[in-house]
């Protein structure tokens, strides 16, 4: 049994590592660096990264990247909604950041089997930091997903740290003068 | 029913909100309140109980009486029980006669409240930043936004197939009374049905540019809720394919989408919209884009299929191209506004946390709705989203209470 944890702990990193380099890519392009991969026994089949400041929509998180890639697909080899519904229940998101309150119901309508997430998103976390959205359950409609947080979230804070520091080019103009580092 | 705005506050009144903590108290000379209030701040934090003011300044027979709160009591018969050593000390020092207040336990939420509390014992009171916006609206605003509610139910009306309803959505400009853009739910593999309307001040003339038009909207038979998005998030798995023998849909069909709710299109809409509008510097420009209306629908081609290149997405696009032609005023403020800054919404059902959510991060700045949403809603049903704290913008949240017989 004890093997299969570390088996589980391996997997993670492996997965996680391949969502930090979908970070990557973002922080490359300008944007808030947050990547995910969503995996399917054992295999990656989907991955998208954070396209707010491109698309001028504060929706396109990475998981709503990934999300609509697989849904494109998986439409056009025919599948019907229940049979999506039936895929997305076998599926894990591997993502870097606690999915905000959004993706957090977008993935809890979707039936998503599990989420593994780097660091906590305190301002608007939808899987325990603001809300609990995983562990809603709507009478006999929806019984929640698994959550794991935690997983490589120092290497998740350091690129938020990058991003911030070459300065985000789509933010607003601050209220307050801001403290320039020299 | 009347029709009516109603504020919906960020936070429930609280049920506590007559509540008191006992605390132990004692009159002081004037001219010792200074220092002793200095002394206990440090000693004894009134923690929890920030908005209690330590000093009560009272009159009894045309004498002024000064109160200090010393800390919080323990045994409500006996004041000086479990007293800190340090505040016995102070009680000998000024020769204090301890006795037993009761104060509010939570900070007033509305000035009616605060009056309330004071007469307790005094507190501070700080109104929430956006009271202004909540509580006038002169008869213009009422108008127009009654109106724009009326649209976006005219909408979910004209989006109806065979008596099933869906959400819609309405992104306006308040400032210029403009549509920038509307949708409803996309969730469904029916005929598409995004649907441009446009409106004048004058509140009566209302063209929707798609196959449909209101007057088709069946009056008899139930109508049935079941596919409005945010009313039943989790029940997409189980429609079943439409089939629909409608020559509307042989043209534009689109796909089905969970999560493509009608907040979620019209925030998606409003981007593209935006991209358009206000290019880049250093996005490459088509010689004629400055030169006005034809130039940007040309941008739009240009843009879509790049779009239908890359990720093949056409039913919005197409959704783009008609937006964009019945934009009543294309580009006057040259200077890009920040996501959705300034505009607001008008949803004719409560929207879900998803679509909550997605308004918080396109930077709305007024939700309005006319149902409540009792299973799923976050803006007043299940949560209050534009309550919590944690969050870095806060939009306010009216309802527009309809008459019943509406649809």
């Amino acid at each position: 049994m004890g093997s299969m944890k570390e088996d589980d702990f391996q997997f993670s990193m492996t997965f996680m590592g391949l969502a930090l380099e979908q970070a990557k890519f973002a922080l490359d392009n300008l944007e808030v660096p947050v990547g995910c991969v969503i995996v399917e026994d054992g295999k990656v089949i989907g991955f998208g990264s954070n396209r707010t400041n491109e698309t001028r929509n504060a929706t396109r998180h990475a998981e709503m990247e990934s999300i609509d890639k697989l849904l494109e697909q998986w439409q056009a080899s025919g599948l019907s909604q229940s049979e999506v519904a039936e895929k997305f229940s076998k599926c894990d998101l591997y993502v870097t950041c606690e999915p905000c309150i959004m993706c957090a119901t977008a993935l809890s309508i979707l039936g998503i089997r599990a989420v593994y997430y780097g660091c906590a998103n305190d301002k608007f976390g939808g899987c325990g930091s603001v809300l609990s959205l995983h562990q809603s359950e709507i009478k006999d409609v929806y019984r929640g997903f698994k959550c794991t947080g935690g997983i490589m979230s120092s290497e998740s804070v350091t690129l938020f740290r990058n991003f911030y520091e070459q300065g985000n080019p789509n933010a607003p103009k601050p209220h307050r003068p801001v403290k320039t580092t020299q | 029913m009347e029709w009516k705005i109603i504020h919906v506050p960020g936070r429930e009144s609280n049920p506590d909100q007559n509540a008191t903590v006992s605390v132990v108290a004692s009159n002081v000379e004037p001219r010792a309140a200074n220092n002793l209030i200095r002394r206990l701040s440090v000693m004894v934090p009134l923690e929890n109980l920030h908005h209690v003011k330590r000093i009560r300044r009272s009159t009894s027979y045309g004498k002024v009486e000064l109160s200090v709160i010393l800390c919080l009591s323990v045994d409500e018969e006996d004041p000086l029980k479990g007293i800190p050593n340090d505040v016995l000390e102070l009680i000998n020092e000024y020769q204090l006669h301890p006795f037993i207040s009761r104060v509010p336990k939570i900070a007033a939420s509305s000035r009616e409240e605060w009056v309330q509390q004071c007469v307790h014992w005094p507190t501070s009171y700080h109104p929430p930043a956006n009271l202004d916006e909540i509580n006038v609206f002169n008869e213009e605003d009422s108008k127009a936004i009654l109106g724009f509610m009326t649209l976006a139910i005219e909408l979910t009306k004209s989006s109806h197939l065979d008596n099933q309803v869906f959400n819609a959505a309405i992104i306006v400009n308040p400032s210029a009374k403009v549509i920038v853009a509307s949708a409803c739910d996309q969730t469904d593999s029916w005929p598409a049905k995004s649907v441009c309307a446009e409106k004048t001040n004058s509140n009566d003339t209302l063209t929707v540019s798609n196959g449909f038009h209101i007057s088709d909207y069946k009056q008899n038979g139930e109508k049935s809720y079941v596919n409005v998005a945010c009313l039943n998030p989790w029940s997409w798995s189980q429609h079943k394919p439409h089939t629909c023998s409608s020559p509307v849909e042989h043209l534009t069909t689109h796909r089905w989408h969970p999560l493509k709710h009608a907040a979620l299109v019209a925030i998606g809409l409003a981007a593209a919209r935006d991209r358009i509008l206000f290019l880049v510097p250093d996005q490459p420009k088509d010689q004629s884009v400055e030169s006005g209306f034809s130039s940007i629908t040309s941008s739009v081609k240009r843009q879509k299929t790049e779009v239908s290149k890359d990720q093949g997405d056409v039913d919005s696009e197409t959704c783009i191209v008609s937006h964009v032609k019945c934009l009543p005023s294309v580009s006057e403020d040259t200077s890009r506004p920040y996501l959705c800054t300034g505009l607001d919404v008008y949803l004719t059902w409560e929207p879900c946390t998803m679509c909550a959510m997605a308004l918080v991060h396109q930077r709305i700045r007024r939700v309005f709705y006319a149902f409540p949403n009792p299973d799923a809603g976050a803006l007043g049903s299940i949560h209050r989203l534009h309550g919590e704290k944690s969050m870095n913008h806060h939009y306010t949240v009216f309802r527009v209470s309809v008459p019943e017989d509406i649809f």
